[in-house]
């Protein structure tokens, strides 16, 4: 009997480990297909966008405003600067191409600035086109999720099933969340905040939107 | 020969003709001027203005423009506000720096860091129109007949990744500082205008402590 639940009890560890943060996702569409309801967030017209930025890194915080602009269809450009106007760093994402502009010896540590490319590279969704996606939904029946995989990371998209608005974006890595994308008050159909908050490492980037 | 010399004068004159901004022509008489911009901030006491500030990035079609206002008084109190389109504020009194942002305030020791140092440096002697007798900057005097331009150039290396040139308008009637461009080594720049200005009003101590 000892042995009988000491081993179910490993089995629900197990099994809880196996499914981990993603368990109580239901699969609805076993077959891969392509998202047509996850549009790039900023692909609006050429138009650009402003926020009021924290990024915080193991304790140190720089605070800013970032801004992206459109330059073409998939070519976009993201520009951070001090309050003050000096420039921090200016990146160019086009298709699957990183082109680092300019960036501050602060931020000029090949991890660091992979990372934040990763998160920018995420948001802009550059190459969601090309993805195939599994279909999810809640066991609540809130959100629809699609998963699509990114070299080793797999990539959660939550949808609120009421509005359409994509309030969450997930990586992770054999389904434990690396880092988490927050998308909240929406206007006009887009988020006003954007939190990225890493689980891995210490590093959190808050966007307030202040300008469209 | 006389010809080569011709054309080797015109060269010459061309060129110190192109160092000068448009509209300006070098101050002739540079020693008069620096001490004229002394003695006129040692009248000054206290000083505060309203300003606005553009960030020109050549890849956007708009400038991003903020507003604020600030109080400086002697000897390096500064509070240094934005509140549109966002609030953000830095104050400098003395050797302590304080930022505040979403509500948060941060102090720091500003001998602790090197570039808060500088930043406090910057700031105080850009308000005070100081920065032209500090030796981290080459300056050139330039002239219209409503300013006098500052061109400054920092000498050294870390400034120089990120600042060809900072430019200081002082207008002539009262030898204070109108409008500050910073320019970067890519030629986006910063610029800010300061408008409303009164000059050794009283204000209280308070306003350089952040809680």
């Amino acid at each position: 009997m000892k042995n009988l639940l000491l081993s179910s009890f490993i089995a629900i560890l197990f099994s809880a480990c196996h499914f981990g943060h993603y368990g109580r996702l239901k699969e609805i569409n076993e077959c891969y297909y392509l998202a047509t309801n996850l549009k790039p967030l900023f692909g609006d017209n050429f138009n650009s966008f402003l926020f009021k930025t924290n990024i915080t890194v193991y304790g140190k915080d720089y605070s800013g405003l970032l801004v992206t602009k459109q330059m073409s269809p998939k070519d976009y450009r993201v520009i951070f600067t001090t309050e003050l106007g000096m420039k921090l760093f200016d990146f160019e994402f086009k298709d699957t191409a990183f082109t680092l502009h300019y960036c501050v010896p602060q931020f000029n540590k090949p991890k660091l600035l992979k990372v934040i490319q990763k998160d920018i590279e995420t948001l802009l969704m550059n190459d969601l086109d090309k993805k195939t996606f599994l279909k999810f939904n809640d066991s609540k029946m809130f959100y629809s999720i699609h998963k699509t995989k990114i070299g080793k990371l797999e990539y959660y998209y939550f949808t609120e099933n009421t509005t359409e608005h994509l309030v969450k974006i997930e990586h992770a890595k054999k389904r434990r969340k690396k880092t988490t994308f927050t998308l909240s008050n929406y206007q006009n159909d887009f988020p006003g905040n954007i939190l990225i908050q890493h689980h891995d490492i210490k590093l959190k980037i808050e966007l307030n939107l202040l300008k469209k | 020969m006389k010809k080569i010399f011709a054309i080797v004068l015109f060269f010459i004159s061309a060129f110190s003709f192109a160092q000068a901004p448009s509209g300006y022509k070098p101050v002739k008489d540079t020693s008069a001027f620096k001490q004229k911009m002394e003695a006129q901030s040692k009248l000054i006491t206290s000083l505060e203005s309203d300003f606005t500030q553009e960030k020109y990035l050549s890849v956007m079609s708009e400038k991003i423009i903020s507003k604020g206002h600030f109080h400086f008084k002697k000897v390096n109190m500064l509070r240094w506000e934005y509140n549109e389109p966002y609030k953000y504020l830095i104050a400098i009194n003395k050797d302590k720096m304080f930022i505040k942002d979403n509500g948060k305030v941060s102090k720091y020791d500003i001998n602790s860091n090197k570039m808060f140092k500088s930043i406090n440096e910057m700031m105080v002697n850009t308000v005070q129109g100081n920065l032209l007798n500090s030796k981290d900057y080459k300056a050139k005097f330039f002239e219209n007949d409503k300013f006098y331009l500052l061109e400054l150039t920092p000498l050294q290396k870390g400034a120089k990744d990120f600042l060809k040139v900072i430019q200081l308008y002082i207008n002539k009637v009262d030898y204070a500082v109108d409008k500050v461009k910073m320019i970067e080594p890519s030629d986006d720049y910063t610029s800010i205008d300061f408008t409303n200005r009164k000059t050794n009003q009283p204000i209280a101590d308070e306003k350089f402590i952040i809680k």
